[in-house]
């Protein structure tokens, strides 16, 4: 496997006398696209806040470039996050400047990059997600869609080591998380290094190299895809699994459940042959993700 | 009656050169209250930054304590007070009148627009600052580059209304015998024992600097408003 890029060691963080996280311990390795879920309140946002030093650790180490981070002083620290992307649920894009400044901001500031060279660079990244015509817009004339790709453009602009997603998709009206979601795979695919707290399950599934289930501050499991996905695990994952419908979209969801009511009555094999049509061919195969108990044998 | 008042405004304005006193007068209040402006925003910024950055994250605990007494005592005691105490005690080696006056003014006027700027740093959300220090920014570059910015554009009308204030404020400086725009119409007065003249027309003439001032303010709430423009200002 390739080097690691963050060590993440018995990482403990507190707020007052509630204690988020109880120690975590993981490698975070060059290339990897680490996806976190688990239920709210489990330390997964504040996990992934720690590693940028957002959130500063009560207790641990976590290792980036061969320096323990979380002892180092300010100035290390602020070249640290500046080799970190992160992308926020509500975007944090800075209102008062346009798409074309939000992304040029840092890199003019903290790298002392010319004005012509991170126009340029923040034109030619804007192009890369579709957006190259609102570089002169204020954020607030776009959609959150368009916010949100403007956010993980501005982040790309540092030229991050690692990109840190929290919930990207958590604030989008829903026919908007496919643009989103779309822009974050073309980066994993490119190999960037990634870790992304989301409910996407899907994405999850489809992309990540690796799932950390968080449950109560702890690493609960954590495993291939296929080995979180594709098993029936007992405890609390599995509960979090069964609820969250793995690898079936909500539409999908419904026409299964509909299609598993009308099977109890009494319904002729015609009528049912034409509601299932009427419903758009909803699959009665379960892709292997859904609950196996909700199968009937029918046929 | 028309002969009348041409007599009296000869008399105030015309005779022995006495428009001079209102004219030297603008002068002082206009230098006194432009100066004490600049001096209450720089003041006002300070604590305002170091209010803000204590109460959000727990910096600057020794400054932030000096700040609340400042505000305490400024915002607690009357603006005649701290003049004649600034004039007769603490800078009473300075001869500058007008340099007595702005600085007596600026830091009153700094308490004041300190609270006002706070209450701007404070409606921004923390994830502003989350965002600038994600980048890569230090907590100041932060500050300066993406919250004040929009601090100072939220809290505008607020803060020209206290300059607003601060400029009627100077007709006080009579006090430290600073002859301002006052205090020039109130020699008039006592050269000419005409009362009506002098007092309305200094009247009319605060008035036409308040609107003045107004109108520029917003102009610039207009302009920051429609364009969305930096304010400080990062050179694109």
């Amino acid at each position: 496997m390739s080097e690691t890029l963050l060590s993440i060691k018995g990482l403990k963080k507190s707020f007052g006398k509630l204690e988020v996280l109880k120690g975590l311990t993981t490698d975070i390795r060059k290339g990897e696209v680490v996806v976190m879920i688990g239920p709210s309140g489990g330390g997964k946002s504040t996990f992934l806040r720690c590693m940028n030093l957002l959130e500063q650790p009560t207790e641990g180490s976590i290792v980036f470039d061969g320096i323990d981070i979380v002892s180092a002083d300010e100035a290390v620290k602020n070249r640290v996050r500046s080799e970190m992307g992160m992308v926020f649920q509500h975007f944090n894009l800075f209102p008062h400047l346009t798409v074309l400044d939000n992304i040029r901001l840092a890199p003019r500031l903290v790298r002392g990059h010319s004005h012509y060279a991170t126009a340029r660079q923040a034109l030619e990244l804007l192009d890369r997600v579709g957006l190259a015509d609102k570089a002169k817009a204020y954020p607030q004339q776009l959609s959150g869609g368009q916010k949100q790709r403007v956010a993980i453009v501005r982040s790309l602009a540092m030229e991050p080591k690692v990109m840190l997603f929290d919930e990207p998709t958590s604030a989008l009206d829903p026919e908007m998380v496919g643009e989103v979601l779309d822009v974050m795979k073309d980066l994993a695919k490119n190999g960037m290094t990634m870790v992304a707290v989301t409910h996407e399950m899907r994405f999850a599934r489809d992309v990540a190299s690796r799932v950390l289930f968080l449950e109560g501050g702890r690493i609960a499991a954590e495993g291939t895809p296929a080995e979180i996905f594709d098993r029936k695990h007992d405890g609390r994952l599995g509960e979090f699994l069964g609820k969250v419908h793995v690898g079936m979209g909500f539409r999908d969801k419904v026409k299964s459940e509909l299609l598993d009511i009308l099977e109890d009555r009494e319904v002729s094999e015609e009528e049912l042959a034409r509601l299932k049509e009427l419903l758009g061919g909803a699959s009665r195969q379960s892709d292997g993700f859904s609950n196996p108990t909700k199968r009937r044998t029918t046929q | 009656m028309w002969q009348g008042l041409i007599d009296d405004f000869t008399q105030c304005f015309v005779a022995n050169g006495r428009w001079g006193y209102l004219l030297r007068g603008l002068g002082v209040t206009m230098e006194v209250a432009l100066s004490a402006i600049a001096v209450g925003l720089l003041v006002g910024f300070l604590v305002a930054v170091i209010r803000s950055s204590h109460d959000r994250y727990g910096y600057f605990r020794i400054l932030n304590f000096v700040a609340k007494v400042y505000l305490t005592v400024i915002r607690g005691t009357p603006m005649v007070v701290q003049l004649l105490i600034t004039y007769y005690i603490i800078l009473k080696s300075i001869d500058s009148k007008v340099l007595i006056a702005i600085l007596a003014f600026g830091i009153n006027s700094g308490a004041y627009q300190a609270e006002i700027i706070r209450a701007g740093i404070e409606s921004i959300d923390p994830g502003q600052m989350e965002a600038g220090r994600a980048l890569g920014l230090s907590y100041w570059r932060t500050m300066i580059r993406i919250i004040l910015p929009q601090a100072i554009r939220n809290v505008l009308p607020a803060l020209g209304n206290e300059f607003i204030v601060l400029l009627k404020d100077t007709s006080i400086v009579g006090y430290i015998a600073l002859i301002d725009l006052a205090k020039g119409g109130d020699i008039i007065r006592s050269q000419t024992y005409s009362v009506y003249l002098p007092y309305l027309t200094v009247a009319a003439v605060y008035l036409v600097l308040v609107m003045t001032l107004t109108w520029l303010l917003g102009k610039l709430e207009r302009y920051l408003r429609n364009t969305g423009a930096d304010v400080v200002g990062n050179g694109s």
